[in-house]
């Protein structure tokens, strides 16, 4: 019945002509969730593989695959071995390269994973890339940007409008669910989500054999470019300066995984398959 | 295998074992931080480097790297007392890496220059549009668990079993 009263509502802000009416119908919309009290729906993973594919949909609307398929091929082989390493294994992870000259990586909810060309480019090392694309898969496995849109503004007020967007792929409401996620990319996680895709990365590329210290090499070349530098702008306006997250893993992290400091770095193998594209 | 065959191996042999390290990269140092005969914090320590030093430097092991100064002391840093100023900038026109991500690309679409345009600043993001299209030309990209495993033994990669860190 509460699901019905919903139904009914979603379609009469559906049908609404005016987009000057859009926020009150929301705003309306919300109250009467509210109203109808907090039936608390946790998204399913069904729900979060979906809502990750529309937010990288519109990712790729911004920037487009770097047009080398052995690269992506390769990108796909580290990402999707390291996120075998973890408690997630089975989710369809997907891995790419986005042709754009920014100095960036993004992760959305179950398991998209993105790196750009400007990043890869100032890599030299196998254990680089895997540093960077295991911070990536934590934000996956502790679901960072899911919760973030569970908490933002729809999902306070009323989570089972959530809901109901998440199942309706073509509602208007599921349109400015995407909207919320993807914007998420331009503001930015919670610090202390950043820290922990940093510590719990780590972990990961170690388990998959790689040399650990590949994300701080990568956080030491980050530390190296001039902030007035604009490929790195929106990277440094969403995360904590290298030197802060160099630190909190100098500390935590990097004793303990001394004793994998020995494997590999594959400097080797990724030069040759970046440089070789059939 | 003739005399002069087992030469040039023997040579080839030598050349690898005497080849002179290479400090090829540029740090700074960021903080007090001693230099050490061994890339160990129990080593015999050489010298102390000051802050603002600038040293070259050579390959990295764990958490060390190797240290040559102004003075020619050589031995190995903690990687975190150093800062490098070169290395965020992008590889230079001529190498091939460089190529694959920074140069005209040929091919069916032409060749214009496509990086640099657009991309990936925050109203670009702000303002895209869904790319069906290119999200089912990266579901053609994945690989299986299977394939992927394949690659690792390749490398060669081992998995090990390492822990999370305990939660604070």
């Amino acid at each position: 019945m509460k699901r019905l009263l919903l139904l009914i509502c979603l379609c009469g802000l559906i049908s609404g002509t005016a987009q000057a009416q859009f926020n009150l119908d929301i705003n309306r919309l919300i109250d009467t969730a509210k109203s109808i009290g907090q039936a608390s729906t946790e998204i399913d993973e069904a729900g979060e593989i979906e809502i990750g594919r529309d937010v990288a949909a519109r990712l790729l609307g911004a920037a487009p695959l770097h047009p080398n398929r052995d690269l992506q091929r390769y990108v796909n082989d580290v990402g999707r071995w390291l996120a075998s390493q973890t408690e997630r294994a089975e989710l369809p992870w997907r891995f790419a390269v986005l042709d754009a000259p920014q100095v960036n990586a993004f992760a959305t909810p179950g398991g998209f994973i993105f790196v750009t060309g400007g990043l890869v480019a100032r890599m030299k090392t196998e254990a680089e890339l895997a540093g960077v694309l295991s911070h990536e898969i934590v934000h996956v496995l502790r679901k960072h940007h899911l919760q973030a849109i569970q908490k933002g503004a729809l999902a306070n007020v009323a989570s089972n409008v959530v809901a109901l967007a998440v199942q309706d792929r073509n509602s208007a409401l599921r349109n400015r669910l995407v909207s919320f996620g993807t914007e998420l990319y331009v503001r930015g996680l919670d610090k202390t989500d950043e820290l922990e895709a940093d510590r719990l990365g780590v972990v990961i590329a170690a388990r998959g054999g790689y040399d650990p210290w590949g994300l701080p090499v990568v956080l030491q070349t980050l530390q190296s470019i001039s902030p007035d530098d604009s490929a790195v702008a929106l990277m440094f306006a969403t995360h904590p300066p290298p030197t802060e997250r160099l630190d909190a893993l100098e500390q935590r992290m990097l004793p303990v995984l001394d004793a994998y400091a020995a494997q590999p770095k594959l400097a080797d193998r990724f030069l040759a398959r970046l440089s070789a594209p059939r | 295998m003739s005399y002069q065959k087992i030469g040039v191996v023997a040579a080839i042999v030598l050349c690898v074992f005497c080849a002179p390290i290479v400090y090829a990269d540029p740090a700074t140092v960021a903080r007090l931080t001693p230099l050490k005969k061994e890339p160990a914090t129990d080593a015999e320590t050489v010298a102390e480097l000051e802050e603002n030093t600038a040293v070259e430097t050579g390959e990295r092991r764990g958490g060390w790297i190797q240290v040559k100064t102004s003075t020619a002391a050589t031995g190995w840093a903690k990687f975190l007392a150093l800062r490098f100023a070169g290395s965020g900038t992008a590889r230079a026109g001529g190498d091939s890496v460089a190529q694959l991500f920074n140069v005209a690309r040929g091919g069916t679409s032409g060749s214009q220059v496509t990086t640099g345009v657009r991309g990936l600043d925050a109203e670009d993001i702000s303002g895209a549009q869904p790319n069906a299209a290119a999200l089912q030309t990266m579901d053609g990209y994945a690989v299986s668990a299977d394939e992927a495993g394949r690659f690792a033994a390749a490398g060669p990669l081992q998995a090990q079993s390492v822990d999370y860190p305990s939660e604070e």
